[in-house]
């Protein structure tokens, strides 16, 4: 049953990725400043620290039409707040392993870490997740369906 | 009146012969669960199993149900039920839980149009209880395992074969020339006075006489105070109740578009009486179980004079502490 | 009256008398037949409705959250497992609860009776000889107990209470043979689409009546997220997104917490597979962070804490 519902020939996947101010969202701006090209499927919201990132904020934007998300902040160790990531990790681990479980699809859900000296790696991993997220097609599980008038 | 009779062999195809003029509900068992289903074609409906898990007034009114859409500027109504419907097997219990809700849902001042065309929609064949269960007390409230309030038809298990009874015109119209039917016989009506007979004696329940009296001039006791301790505070008995009705409206918003939808609530929640201010005059689950025994003893009476309890007894069986009506009945009326 | 009875009633009725607490929670005998439920008693002559039998099967601790003063109650290992975690989580003060320790073999499955009766009405019940005989108006029925324990006590390893101010009763063998995790391990072995349409079978049965979040003793924020108007996370509606999103985020919210009692799936009127969800998250806890909840009052919660060696692997 994946993939249902044949996405439309010029269907473009749409990725909300939380960053966090300190260092990947730097990263996100070096990669801009050093005008590195990344596919432009990235919505970004900008956040103090990965730990801010509420896992209810992931599966409300899957219900409401994000087909993948990413999740990126410091480096074990460099979090601005200390221990910030640490308490992240530990909670995107089961929160990926629990909606995997489930049946959402691998890919769909995304973490990474990126420093504010990684533009490069920033710019590899949206690329990477945008490629993967178009091969799973646009997401229909824990979607909540449109009330358009069609 | 007539009665008819008509074969158990035959029940299959006599639903399925009803399905090509309405939409035919009846008991179904999913996943161990009895409940009234859409009949799928080839499904067999479940006669055997005494009362469904959930009560049918989802037939009726369903648990979520969307009164319009909207995209932009643009309103659409969704339209009014306009198929003819007939809803199978349900208990005289459950269809007496139906009048209850007529009270509510289509009384001279109000009309709810969602539920009265499905009302007006759709024909009830009943099927009464010769085997009440222990928690089974419809006759301490009124009702009676074949009690006929409810029904257009009501048929009763003789073996190997049911007894139909018209109850209303429109039920006399719908079997009267229906070829699965034949004429009954004395001996029918006989075997089913001894059936009824010994189903009456099965049923018991708590005294209500002085309920009523009593609660009138409780609303201070302490009483509430020890009953609802092991309350935990869950919707389960309210909406397995055939004649609970509470319902919250809300929108649901998703890119651009959306709809305002109906969805049922219960008093049993925190939330159900917290004002906009913070206050909540119910806010422990005390004031909301005395809410709950006032509404269904003796508010509906005030209003409507009638109980707002059938004895279907789900509450008392499917709570997951055992809280019984029944013994706070008992309770208060030994006050 | 068993001989645990009559010891668990003397010693609730000598706390109440001594006013070492200001009520017993326990659990009394049910208006149904084979039920047992919650009861608080607070008068020392009212301890004789004090039961303990094997339908005792509601979580206690749940009450805590609600009790005045000094509280004794009545502990399975599973319930005192539970107050343990309260009691980490600084939701009860170890000094304000005396746990009434009882070792228990497994609680009897009133749904599988159910099923083994198939519409046939009990009236009454004994246990007897690792049977429960079931009586009605025109059968007998004899069951061995293994075959209606609650599938939680059927894995159960932890069958002792690990904490308690009084033990009623003598410990109990643990059985450690079972796979707690089989059911897990069985469906992670299979497609996400498979594992998809399982949940969402499962989950398209609820009926939002909440008995899950609120027979769960891990469950007591004043304002559950379900609730939430500013800002509004999910629907209340019957849509399947919104359903599996309310469960999803519960067996999050308890992940690390929860020591599947199996309270909630007991709760469920719909019968609904919760439990292997929360086992799920149960064993990712047990394997990534080497943690188990509900054993050591002095351990920091799994989320609540982190290692400099947590695992990165799922991360890019």
């Amino acid at each position: 049953m994946s993939a249902a519902i044949e996405p439309q020939a010029d269907w473009e996947p749409k990725i909300i990725a939380f960053l966090c101010n300190w260092c990947s969202y730097a990263g996100a701006d070096l990669a801009g400043v050093s005008r590195i090209q990344y596919p432009p499927n990235v919505r970004i919201v900008r956040v103090p620290c990965s730990s801010r990132v509420n896992p209810l904020y992931i599966i409300k934007s899957i219900q409401h039409g994000a087909d993948g998300v990413l999740v990126s902040g410091c480096h074990p160790g460099d979090c601005h707040y200390i221990s910030g990531n640490y308490y992240a990790r530990r909670r995107f681990a089961l929160l990926k392993s629990m909606l995997e479980f489930v049946g959402i699809e691998p890919g769909r859900v995304n973490f990474s870490w990126v420093s504010a000296a990684e533009g490069e790696k920033f710019a590899r991993v949206v690329k990477d997740v945008v490629e993967t997220v178009k091969a799973l097609g646009p997401a229909e599980r824990l979607v909540k369906r449109g009330w358009s008038n069609e | 009146m007539s009665n008819w009779t008509l074969d158990k062999s035959d029940i299959a195809a006599f639903l399925s012969d009803l399905g090509k003029e309405y939409r035919v509900f009846a008991p179904v068992r999913r996943n161990d669960l009895v409940s009234f289903e859409p009949l799928d074609s080839g499904e067999e409906a479940d006669l055997g199993s005494g009362n469904s898990d959930v009560p049918p007034k989802q037939v009726f009114f369903p648990r979520s149900e969307t009164l319009f859409t909207y995209e932009g500027g643009e309103v659409t109504a969704v339209p009014l039920e306009e198929e003819s419907r007939l809803i199978f097997g349900i208990r005289p219990c459950d269809a007496a839980g139906l009048v209850v809700l007529d009270q509510v849902f289509n009384s001279d001042d109000y009309q709810d149009p969602y539920y009265t065309r499905r009302r007006e929609n759709t024909v009830v064949i009943g099927l009464g209880c010769d085997r009440p269960v222990s928690t089974c007390f419809c006759t301490a409230v009124g009702g009676g395992p074949f009690a006929v309030e409810g029904l257009d038809l009501l048929l009763t298990d003789l073996g190997d074969r049911y007894l139909v009874e018209a109850v209303t015109e429109r039920g006399q119209a719908l079997a009267e020339g229906n070829s699965f039917l034949r004429e009954a016989v004395e001996e029918d009506e006989r075997l089913k006075a001894e059936i009824v007979a010994r189903a009456e004696q099965a049923v018991s329940g708590p005294s209500t006489e002085g309920l009523k009296a009593k609660l009138d001039v409780m609303y201070d006791d302490p009483f509430w105070a020890e009953v609802h301790q092991k309350c935990l505070g869950c919707a389960t008995c309210t909406y397995l109740c055939p004649t609970c009705h509470c319902f919250d409206i809300v929108d649901e918003s998703t890119r651009g578009g959306g709809r305002r939808v109906r969805n049922w609530d219960s008093c049993q929640f925190t939330l159900f009486t917290l004002h906009a201010s913070g206050h909540n005059p119910r806010p422990s689950g005390q004031e909301r179980m005395r809410q709950r025994v006032m509404h269904k003893f003796r508010y509906f009476v005030d209003n409507f004079e009638m109980v707002a309890c059938v004895g279907c007894g789900r509450c008392v069986s499917k709570c997951p502490v055992n809280l019984d009506i029944r013994e706070v009945i008992e309770a208060i009326e030994a006050s | 009256m068993s001989e645990l009875e009559e010891l668990l009633r003397a010693k609730a009725r000598q706390l109440l008398a001594e006013g070492q607490v200001q009520q017993v929670i326990g659990y009394e005998r049910g208006t149904v037949p084979l039920r047992a439920r919650p009861c608080f008693v607070r008068d020392p002559e009212q301890v004789e409705r004090l039961v303990w039998n094997p339908h005792c099967e509601n979580n206690l601790a749940t009450y805590l959250h609600q009790a005045d003063g000094k509280v004794a109650i009545v502990a399975k290992g599973c319930d005192a497992r539970s107050i343990v975690n309260e009691i980490v989580e600084r939701q009860v003060p170890r000094g304000d609860v005396v746990i009434i320790g009882v070792p228990c073999q497994g609680v009897v499955d009133r749904r599988k009776v159910e099923e083994l009766l198939d519409g046939r009405d009990a009236f009454d019940g004994q246990i007897t000889q690792g049977h429960l005989v079931i009586h009605g108006t025109d059968f007998e029925e004899s069951v061995e107990l293994q075959a209606v324990w609650n599938d939680s006590c059927a894995t159960c390893r932890h069958r002792n209470p690990p904490v308690y101010d009084i033990l009623i009763g003598e410990l109990v063998e643990a059985e450690d043979g079972e796979d707690v995790f089989v059911a897990v391990r069985e469906l992670e072995a299979k497609t996400a689409d498979e594992r998809w349409a399982y949940f969402s079978s499962e989950f398209s049965r609820c009926i939002r009546c909440y008995a899950c979040r609120q027979a769960c003793p891990s469950c007591y924020c004043p304002e559950c997220f379900v609730d939430q108007t500013q800002p509004s996370w999910f629907a209340k509606s019957d849509e399947l997104s919104d359903v599996m999103a309310f469960h999803l985020v519960r067996a999050y919210h308890v992940a690390g917490r929860c020591l599947d009692c199996g309270a909630c799936a007991r709760a469920c009127p719909m019968g609904i597979d919760l439990r292997t969800l929360s086992r799920k998250l149960q064993k990712d806890v047990r394997e990534l962070f080497d943690y188990e909840p509900g054993m050591d009052v002095e351990a920091a919660p799994a989320l609540g804490s982190y290692r400099q060696d947590d695992s990165d692997k799922f991360i890019k």
